[in-house]
């Protein structure tokens, strides 16, 4: 009896999804995503800003574009951070208590294993940033009428960057402790998201900086790239489809790169 | 055909060496006990049959094939001695899981649970979190997976710790059932009577080689039982 990979895939992932689901993080990431929901409701309550200019009103329908901007990036950043941290020990853990050696001795290969656990973080990172993206979305274009179309692009380059941070948070996860990876998650994610910032504010960069902007994966600016269209003027950063080429090509990089490190693995006792 | 080929193979883990230029086969429908003290490099043996680790030197074939290779693996079922159960699932779920992993047909699942469960008295816990299992229940629940989908190779390590003496009895017909199907076993254990009475062949480890080998009335001396002649072997290898 041979077993159909995909129906091991499937039963594997439905395993990881519940063991990421049972985890006591995600009650502290729903609060804090309702909390961010209202935070961004606030944000958004004064619809189109309106400023006086020598007594005559003037509206100013950018700074409602530039509001919807940081709010949607700020939020899809933190979708990226909580898939690494998920993903910072669903397969790591398995391993280090024995639970996956089971499941290993079966006629699955690693790749489906480490792929699947993955997956499992991925769901949790993706149905968060869904709602928090979504929700401002919905917000945003209720009160100050920004273009939908441009959130589902959003979206696309928020799970692209997740899947990104969160399969090379995995492959730390196995050579590094669990709080080491999480320290590199944050201090990754933050740095490319500070000279991602930078280089969109015209800030001229150089060394490691300029290396992270220009060829790092483009957390920040693929965000920022994808709901530009809500600047008016239209404010779009240097060539959208090159950004979107880079940000995939990190997201299969990363995956690649976890398969390769869990196949040459010894796997514990 | 053999079901595992070592050939020469040496296992360093750093500056400890676990297996030292090992070479044996285990022929299909035979079953194989390993002996040796802790530490003596059984546990490392039976990972290097599962791809779990690699050799430093030589090669580990599995029915044919590089263990690491998932077809190799095709019904090889494994219970470890240091066995980790999801405590959240219940013994049906897991059982399930691991019916699906082995390979069994979605519409022959349930009837193989089924049997698992009779053969290994987990019935009327079928429904019950693994969690909540005792130290023996966790092990018959290991016993039952490995079961599963009629495994044409069984491999065992330690498999009656945390079994009282009827589960000791237990497995050991459980495994014998297996026997009678053609099912080739390889058993690590430190207890020498549950591997005389259940194994064909014996190899005694010492210090990451083997340091004997071969049918139990090969090994042991006239008027020796099986513990003298582990012990005398040990003493001199």
């Amino acid at each position: 009896m041979r077993p159909n990979p995909v129906q091991s895939f499937r039963a594997l992932t439905s395993e990881a999804v519940n063991d990421a689901v049972r985890r006591r993080i995600v009650a502290a990431i729903a609060v804090v995503s309702l909390l961010s929901l209202l935070v961004v409701d606030g944000c958004t309550q004064c619809g189109t800003p309106t400023i006086m200019q020598n007594g005559v009103p003037v509206e100013l329908p950018e700074v409602a574009g530039w509001t919807g901007v940081v709010i949607f990036s700020v939020l899809g950043l933190w979708a990226m951070v909580l898939a690494g941290i998920l993903a910072s020990d669903h397969l790591s853990e398995p391993l280090a208590d024995g639970s996956a050696v089971l499941v290993l001795a079966r006629p699955v290969s690693r790749s489906t294993f480490a792929l699947a656990r993955l997956v499992g973080a991925l769901v949790i990172a993706f149905a968060t940033g869904a709602v928090l993206l979504g929700g401002s979305t919905a917000l945003l274009h209720a009160r100050n009428g920004v273009a939908i179309g441009a959130a589902l692009w959003g979206g696309l380059a928020c799970a692209t960057g997740a899947t990104a941070v969160a399969s090379l948070a995995m492959t730390a996860s196995l050579f590094l402790p669990r709080i080491a990876t999480l320290f590199c998650v944050l201090a990754a994610v933050g740095a490319i998201a500070v000279v991602n910032a930078l280089s969109l504010f015209g800030t001229e960069l150089s060394g490691v900086s300029l290396l992270l902007d220009r060829f790092g994966p483009p957390l920040g600016t693929s965000m920022v790239s994808a709901v530009a269209g809500w600047i008016a003027p239209a404010e779009v950063p240097a060539d959208p489809v090159a950004i979107a080429i880079r940000a995939v090509a990190w997201a299969v990089a990363g995956v690649s790169l976890l398969v390769v490190c869990f196949r040459g693995r010894d796997i514990p006792n | 055909m053999a079901v595992v080929e070592f050939a020469g193979v040496t296992k360093q883990f750093g500056s400890r060496t676990a297996l030292r230029d090992v070479s044996f086969t285990l022929p299909e429908g035979s079953a194989l006990g390993l002996l040796g003290p802790n530490g003596a490099g059984k546990t490392t043996a039976l990972r290097l049959i599962l791809g779990f680790t690699h050799p430093t030197a030589g090669s580990v074939r599995l029915r044919g094939g590089s263990p690491g290779e998932p077809e190799a693996r095709t019904g090889v079922a494994y219970l470890p001695e240091r066995l980790r159960l999801p405590g959240r699932m219940t013994v049906r779920h897991f059982l399930r899981l691991h019916g699906t992993l082995a390979g069994v047909e979605a519409a022959h699942v349930a009837r193989e649970i089924d049997a698992v469960l009779a053969l290994t008295g987990l019935e009327d816990r079928a429904d019950d979190r693994i969690g909540d299992l005792s130290k023996g229940l966790s092990q018959r629940v290991g016993f039952a997976q490995a079961f599963l989908g009629h495994p044409e190779f069984l491999l065992l390590d330690e498999p009656t710790s945390g079994l009282d003496p009827i589960g000791v009895r237990d497995a050991r017909d459980w495994i014998q059932v297996a026997r009678s199907r053609g099912c080739t076993v390889l058993m690590s254990s430190h207890i020498l009577s549950e591997v005389e009475r259940v194994c064909d062949r014996i190899a005694i480890v010492n210090e990451g080689r083997i340091a004997a080998a071969g049918r139990v009335e090969e090994l042991v001396e006239p008027g020796e039982s099986l513990e003298d002649a582990f012990v005398r072997v040990v003493r001199a290898s």
